[in-house]
């Protein structure tokens, strides 16, 4: 798949935040898109996903889809979790293609097993960033979109998470917005602030 | 433990005053006492026609509340999607919520008779609480909640199970704590006033013909119980669901 974003402008309350921006999202390819505060990171994500829509130019998906809207994994920048469920349960319940099985096998991986039947909302911060990423990796998708998935985790969790989205990328695209690119040199890296 | 036994002991203690006031009145038209009332309940009870006007009564108001709810909360989920429809309903809405139930009464007594009049009023009674409950309740809703399972294509019962109805859940609880109260009260009233045949209602407005005011009143308690039950099992469906 290939999505192609050209000459995209966006801007929020008159200030520019994208301004004829140009990329090609492939399949098979990582991309770690990198700025200060306030540089556009988010708005090119929600650009990409289709939750916004640009000032002028274009996002198009390129390619043989099924959907009009592209099936995606994502890490927004808050963890959009059911507070009142558990880990296993706030997966589970965004697909019926992803079983509670599997899912407890996956979450093993990034947190400890008395963490996962909790509600979500007794977890730590960093514990629920890395519930929002299984979430994301768990169910079948053209691309991963992960808004600075490594918000509140150490470095052993980061190295952790980051091997784990690696394992579970496929052959589609993945887009990794962040303040911290340490780690994530496999992508490639592109910097909002100069690139706008 | 001490909150329940401080309340019996106020229950009791409102019990005697009723009944002391009553013997210092000592007539039983202006006001019967506890023990009066209690002696026509069972009396009430052991006649044929009481189960039968409970059941009337009670199923009557019950497909009222029932319809006024469902019609309620589908207009709210319609007018939460199309803003035309929640600017279309809010005149009505707001005059069903401040005409007097007599007033309809009266009118849909022309129209339809008296027959399921209960139903009806109940019916328009409990639609604008369920309506606005639901409407404030799908505004509240988490946007980013509702966001994330737009992205990962979130099936539709899904998203009513895990987002919609957890934050709806306190909007539903009370409004249908005061939509079964309402319906009680309004279908009682409607029965007083259009008299079908075989209610409570009728069997209240009978009291009050023969002036027998402890049948008034144990008429009165068997509507409190009635209400009350049906709240609490209503909760109950609530806090399961």
């Amino acid at each position: 798949m290939t999505i192609e974003i050209k000459d995209v402008c966006k801007s929020f309350d008159g200030q520019q935040v994208l301004n004829n921006f140009n990329l090609n999202i492939e399949s098979e390819h990582s991309y770690v898109i990198t700025g200060p505060s306030g540089c556009g990171k988010t708005t090119l994500l929600r650009l990409i996903l289709g939750l916004d829509e640009c000032d002028s130019g274009s996002v198009k998906l390129l390619g043989d889809y099924k959907y009009p809207f592209i099936n995606c994994g994502m890490v927004f920048q808050e963890d959009r979790l059911c507070e009142d469920y558990d880990a296993v349960t706030n997966v589970t319940m965004v697909s019926k293609k992803v079983f509670k099985e599997t899912v407890i096998e996956e979450l093993k991986k990034l947190l400890p097993e008395e963490a996962l039947f909790k509600p979500v909302k007794e977890l730590s911060g960093g514990q629920k960033r890395r519930v929002s990423i299984v979430r994301a990796c768990a169910i079948p998708s053209d691309i991963l979109i992960m808004d600075e998935p490594f918000t509140g985790l150490d470095e052993e969790a980061r190295k952790t998470a980051i091997a784990y989205i690696r394992d579970k990328q496929g052959s589609g695209p993945l887009v990794i917005t962040t303040h911290d690119t340490t780690g994530l040199e496999f992508g490639r890296i592109i910097d909002l602030g100069i690139a706008t | 433990m001490q909150k329940i036994v401080r309340r019996t002991i106020a229950a009791a203690a409102w019990i005697i005053i009723w009944q002391l006031v009553a013997m210092i009145i000592h007539n039983k038209i202006l006001l019967a006492g506890p023990i009066d009332t209690v002696a026509a309940l069972v009396s009430l009870s052991k006649t044929p026609s009481f189960w039968g006007s409970v059941w009337q009564t009670t199923g009557r108001i019950l497909l009222g509340f029932f319809l006024g709810s469902v019609i309620g909360i589908i207009l709210a989920y319609i007018a939460h999607e199309k803003s035309w429809v929640e600017d279309f309903l809010r005149p009505l809405v707001s005059a069903l919520k401040s005409v007097p139930v007599a007033s309809f009464v009266i009118l849909l007594l022309i129209w339809f008779g008296s027959s399921n009049i209960s139903i009806i009023i109940c019916a328009m009674v409990v639609f604008p609480i369920l309506y606005l409950n639901t409407l404030e309740g799908l505004k509240s809703t988490d946007v980013k909640l509702l966001e994330m399972a737009k992205v990962f294509r979130m099936p539709g019962g899904r998203r009513l199970r895990y987002i919609y109805l957890p934050q709806l859940s306190p909007f539903f609880k009370s409004a249908f704590k005061l939509a079964i109260g309402m319906s009680f009260k309004s279908g009682i009233a409607a029965e007083v006033i259009g008299q079908p045949l075989n209610t409570i209602g009728n069997g209240l407005y009978l009291s009050k013909i023969y002036l027998e005011t402890a049948d008034l009143f144990a008429w009165t308690i068997v509507v409190v119980l009635i209400s009350f039950v049906c709240e609490k099992i209503i909760t109950k469906v609530i806090d399961i669901l």
